[in-house]
């Protein structure tokens, strides 16, 4: 993402305008557009004018919008899985007798990759416009390669934000990892950048299994060599080898081999420069599973930590990994849900936070307040803090533990802690509310 | 006898399946204070569930808590099933009198609440028959199976399958080519009691243990020298095993013909075989040990009532084996939590420690306890010496160096193995684990394998395949490579079906009767056992689900609370974490395909009450099974 201009006041209010430049700054916009903030990006819009003859005529007008924020929907869906047209959103209260808006079908702007992410954002126009009155709906399409400022009130530029803007701002960050987690006749073809995993593409050709005796069934054959040819072609529409750092296949058993020898063979035999040369970066791993969710386990795996150390999806892994590992060994040092968590920041005890950006996408500025504090409590007594990323396999594992998790600098039994406080306060006669999580 | 047990373990069935086995009486009088108290409570909740209108007695009520160590929800569900038999029996009785009163016209008929349905011969129609009372609560397991024995109108299932059911009764069966039904269910279950007497029964034998255990040579040892694969076929294999330089795969190579496990050296999939022992027929699983490849296992566990676990029994093997990273432990803890109450151990490669008396001894006297702590009844474990590659003491004992044995064969324990009551009664079910493109010289087109779990299924009959809309006629069944008219619990069983589209038959299809669907959720509740695990479970975890061939992404949602391994009492409520070894109350929620999208997963599935072949539960992650369970709640 390109930051084109950033004014923001002492007092937390201001404006950014940003500038998209591939897929995956749609899922960080999505993370810093808050409803009730004010967005302001271009928008086209299909004008028919009805003439007094009764003749009608359009014309497309590209013009710049600004809308309060009452809505934001982010999709990346698997190939298969996509809408096939995406729902047009409607204008409505603005039309006048004589002129009919439509939203215009949205061009994507070419990216290196085809854009499957897609950040649908929707509220009431707040200037009023030559074609659009103020207060009607609209929804924004953020696109790649077109400017958008994000307008936020007092406070809301906090510093979960800001460190946002900070590191997709920054160049040169990030790397692109294709993978191929597969198993017989199953194969998930995902790009995975440094905030999201996405899967491109589904694959699944159901194969006769073994029959009586054990001879390979009819059919069987047939449905290995169309699976193949299918993760050949998704090979081939999906990555861009140029872009990619790594390319894993990943697997239980001997589908990942086989899975390799056929992209060689077929790229050697139709002479695919692109991938010959890349073969350096094919990497053959072991899953436990042909699922996504196996993602986890392979991204935070010895060769690809060390490969790629920085990224943050594997250090996402890596830190997840770790609470389990306390859990098991010592569990008083690891405590997850709301309620333990924060119990454990007030006494200090936080050596390292676990947090998912899902938590900072409340709706409630009460409780995105709350987190954000807790963040830099934590960072202020020198804890360190970690926020996962929903789109990653291991953010949204973050997400089912409750969305937030901490390994502790000391030993401490929170569940003892709370039943004291309860006590004590029972004894004082005041009336608590048990907060569970 | 069941009170010294040692371990008590989480099914239910072992009380249940354990009395059909043996029958010797038990005295109760020797409670102690804490029993009698326990009793009494357990005695008050049955009581509760129950309704004051059961026919069923205290005294009933007390001996099946005492055997289930006053598990409120076992004895209920046992005593249902038992009245639920008896009530069968009588309806049956009931059925066979009105078949004789033919004169008497169907609208007459029609008033008798109980009149099942199809005892006319050649109809397959769902009669019209007024609703019963409703009954409520935890009944209606026992409604679903009077139900599964077309006893009354599937009224009480969900909208759905009185839908489906309706739909049966407007269209005849015989819309669609395949040949109609031919015999009312009583009629088969007659003649299927009939046969019992004449006939061998059938047992399915899964063969399990650790990589490069013997498991494949063992098995075409056996099937050779029983004369179920011929000289030719197994001089074949030696010649063209030789070639690739894989000579000792040989017997093996039965089972590996899969051209990747040939060149690979290793199982990959389950195989299925039959052959016949002096009184038994069995259904053979062979099933790869790998790790990578225990979801196949699983698959074919799930359809398995006996286990031959065969374990390496040269100089070091057998400790790789079951020892850490080994597969003995998982496999046996496995097939134990599918079902599987009887294991026959089969110690392997004796030739390799020169038929050692005392390496055997020592092996035995490591896995019993194991075996024990994981479920196994002492009693239900036998070990053989074995050497399947010169066929020593499987089919017949011939070298001398076992003189020191006085046991059976492989093959004589194999035979005097218990064969487990069926359930023949219940509604059908059919786990799908194969969808393949029938080629054999009897029928041919699109087809489906898998063991019949309970129920009945017979040609001309219409299955609907769950999850989905889909139904379909079975055109030809076939069992064991021959076409047959029905195909009873028990036994695995090739589907022929048609008017039915092949995308919607999948591995982990299950197929069952319109009228009596199995429920399709996307969550339910479980008891579980916890096995040895890496990391504690705690809410969120991710898992993989696995019911029978089926294996999808779900969440471990909550963590409702921990219980008592022996009293299944709680002793912690939302416990934060789970340990190994401890035994909980979970919820499990199936994980929608991707983040965000609004299309559920689903799985058909009943809870272990209603269907205990259909009630089982695996979790795994990271390429290890963390727990089992049985199935309390299915939430829709
Ligand atoms: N010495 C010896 N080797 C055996 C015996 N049974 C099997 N093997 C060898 O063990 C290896 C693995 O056998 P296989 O049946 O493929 O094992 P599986 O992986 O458990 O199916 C093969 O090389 C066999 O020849 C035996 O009784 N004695």
């Amino acid at each position: 993402m390109l930051l084109v201009k950033q004014h923001i006041e002492r007092d937390g209010s201001g404006y950014v305008t940003l500038r998209p430049q591939e897929d995956e700054d749609m899922w960080h916009a999505y993370n810093l557009i808050q409803e009730g903030d004010e967005l302001r990006g271009s928008a086209v819009r299909r004008v028919t004018t009805e003439s007094s003859t009764g003749s009608t005529s359009s014309h497309r007008v590209h013009l710049k919008l600004t809308i309060i924020v009452s809505k934001v929907l982010y999709s990346a869906l698997a190939q298969s899985e996509q809408p096939s047209s995406s729902s047009s959103a409607a204008a409505s209260g603005s039309t006048t007798p004589t002129e009919t808006l439509t939203t215009a079908p949205t061009t994507g702007a070419a990216s290196s990759t085809a854009g499957t992410a897609t950040l649908h954002v929707s509220g009431k126009v707040s200037s009023e416009n030559l074609h659009v009155k103020k207060g009607a709906f609209h929804t924004l399409d953020l696109e790649v390669g077109r400017d958008f400022t994000i307008i936020k009130q007092e406070g809301e530029w906090d510093s979960i934000a800001r460190e946002r803007i900070r590191e997709v701002t920054e160049p040169g960050r990030g790397a692109e990892v294709g993978a191929i987690v597969c198993g017989e006749g199953l194969a998930n073809i995902c790009v995975i950048t440094n905030h999201t995993t996405i899967i491109r593409q589904r694959i699944d050709v159901p194969t006769p299994r073994k029959r009586k005796g054990g001879t390979t069934a009819l059919g069987a054959d047939k449905a290995h060599s169309r699976f193949n040819q299918q993760v050949y072609a998704a090979v081939l529409r999906h990555f861009d080898f140029e872009q990619l750092k790594v390319l894993i296949i990943a697997s239980p058993g001997f589908t990942k081999d086989a899975v390799y020898q056929y992209i060689m063979e077929e790229a050697v035999r139709t002479g695919n420069k692109q991938i010959l040369q890349a073969k350096s970066k094919f990497l053959l791993l072991h899953s436990p599973s042909h699922h996504v969710h196996s993602l986890a386990q392979i991204l935070s795996s010895p060769e690809i930590s060390s490969q790629l150390k920085d990224t943050k999806f594997a250090q996402e892994g890596i830190m997840l990994d770790k609470f389990f590992k306390m859990l098991e060994e010592n569990p008083l040092r690891a405590w997850y849900g709301e309620s333990h968590v924060m119990k454990a920041a007030e006494r200090g005890a936080i050596g390292k936070l676990l947090i998912s950006d899902e938590i900072f996408r409340s709706p409630s500025v009460q409780r995105r307040k709350q987190f954000v504090k807790l963040v830099e409590d934590v960072k202020a007594y020198g804890g360190e803090v970690l926020i996962f990323s929903s789109m990653h396999e291991s953010g949204q594992q973050l997400n089912q533990l409750t969305g937030i998790a901490a390994l502790l600098t000391f030993p401490l039994d929170i569940e003892d802690v709370l039943e004291e406080e309860r006590q004590e306060a029972e004894e004082k006669g005041v009336e608590v509310t048990e907060e569970l999580s | 006898m069941s009170r010294h047990r040692i371990v008590k373990n989480l099914d239910l069935d072992d009380e249940m399946d354990d009395q059909a086995f043996d029958s010797e009486g038990e005295d109760y009088d020797d409670m102690t204070e804490e029993q009698q108290v326990q009793m009494s409570s357990a005695l008050t909740a049955v009581h509760s569930v129950l309704g004051s209108a059961t026919p069923i007695t205290d005294r009933e009520i007390r001996s099946a808590l005492w055997d289930s160590y006053f598990d409120v929800d076992g004895t209920v569900a046992f005593l249902l099933d038992e009245l639920h038999k008896k009530e069968a029996a009588k309806a049956k009785a009931e059925a066979k009198k009105l078949a004789r009163q033919t004169s008497q016209p169907p609208s007459a008929r029609s008033t008798r609440p109980s009149t099942p349905a199809g005892s006319k011969p050649s109809t397959s129609t769902a009669k019209a028959v007024p609703k019963a009372t409703p009954l409520a609560g935890p009944v209606s397991s026992l409604r679903a199976d009077l139900e599964g024995m077309n006893l009354l109108p599937s009224s009480s299932s969900s909208t759905a399958s009185s839908a489906a059911a309706s739909e049966l009764m407007e269209v005849p069966v015989d819309n669609s080519p395949p040949p109609a039904i031919a015999m009312a269910k009583e009629k088969i279950l007659e003649e299927v009691k009939e046969r019992e007497r004449s006939e061998k029964p059938v047992l399915s034998l899964v063969v399990v243990g650790h990589v490069d255990a013997g498991k494949s040579t063992l098995m075409g040892r056996v099937l050779h020298e029983l004369g179920e694969i011929s000289d030719r076929s197994v001089e074949q294999n030696q010649r063209q095993s030789q070639k690739m330089g894989k000579g000792s795969f040989a017997y093996a190579w039965t089972f590996d013909a899969l051209e990747e496990e040939r060149e690979r050296g290793v199982t990959i999939d389950i195989s299925l075989d039959t052959f016949s022992t002096s009184t038994k027929r069995f259904t053979l699983i062979d099933a790869p040990g790998h790790r990578d490849f225990i979801p196949n296992m699983i698959s074919g566990a799930a359809q398995a009532d006996t286990a031959v676990l065969v374990v390496d029994g040269s100089s070091g093997a057998f400790e790789r084996g079951f020892e850490g990273g080994g597969q003995t432990r998982e496999h046996a803890v496995l097939v134990r939590s599918l079902g599987v109450q009887q294991l026959v151990v089969a110690v392997n490669k004796l030739d390799a420690v020169n038929w050692s008396q005392t390496r055997f001894e020592s092996i035995r006297s490591q896995l019993q306890p194991f075996l024990t702590q994981s479920g196994f009844q002492p009693t239900k474990v036998s070990f053989i010496p074995v050497g399947a590659m010169s066929g020593e003491n499987l089919v017949e004992r011939r070298e001398l160096s076992l003189d020191w044995y006085e046991g059976r064969t492989l093959v004589e324990q194999l035979d005097s193995l218990d064969v487990p009551t069926r359930a023949l009664d219940a509604p059908l079910r059919i786990p799908v684990s194969n969808v393949f493109k029938g080629q054999s010289a009897t029928a041919s087109g699109l087809a489906v394998s898998g063991r019949v779990e309970s129920g009945i299924v017979q040609v001309g009959e219409r299955l609907c395949a769950l999850p989905g809309d889909e139904s379909g006629a079975v055109r030809a069944l076939e069992v064991d490579g021959e076409l047959v008219p029905y195909a009873v619990a028990g036994v695995n069983a090739t589907v022929f079906l048609s008017g039915i589209d092949p995308l919607h038959l999948n591995v982990g299809t299950v197929l069952c009767p319109p009228h009596q669907p199995v429920p399709v959720v996307s969550s339910f509740t479980a008891q579980i056992m916890v096995f040895d695990l890496k990391y504690p479970i705690t809410a969120g975890y991710a898992v993989e689900l696995f019911h029978h061939s089926r294996d999808i992404p779900a969440t471990i949602s909550s963590l409702d609370a921990v219980l008592d391994k022996t009293s299944g009492a709680v002793t912690k409520k939302n416990p934060r974490m789970l340990t190994k070894g401890s035994s909980a109350r979970i919820h499990v929620q199936l994980r929608p395909p991707t983040s965000g999208a609004s299309r559920r997963t689903t799985i058909p599935l009943e809870s272990f009450a209603a269907n205990k072949s259909m009630g089982r539960v695996l979790f795994r992650r990271g390429g290890e099974t963390i727990a089992a369970g049985i199935v309390l709640d299915v939430i829709s």
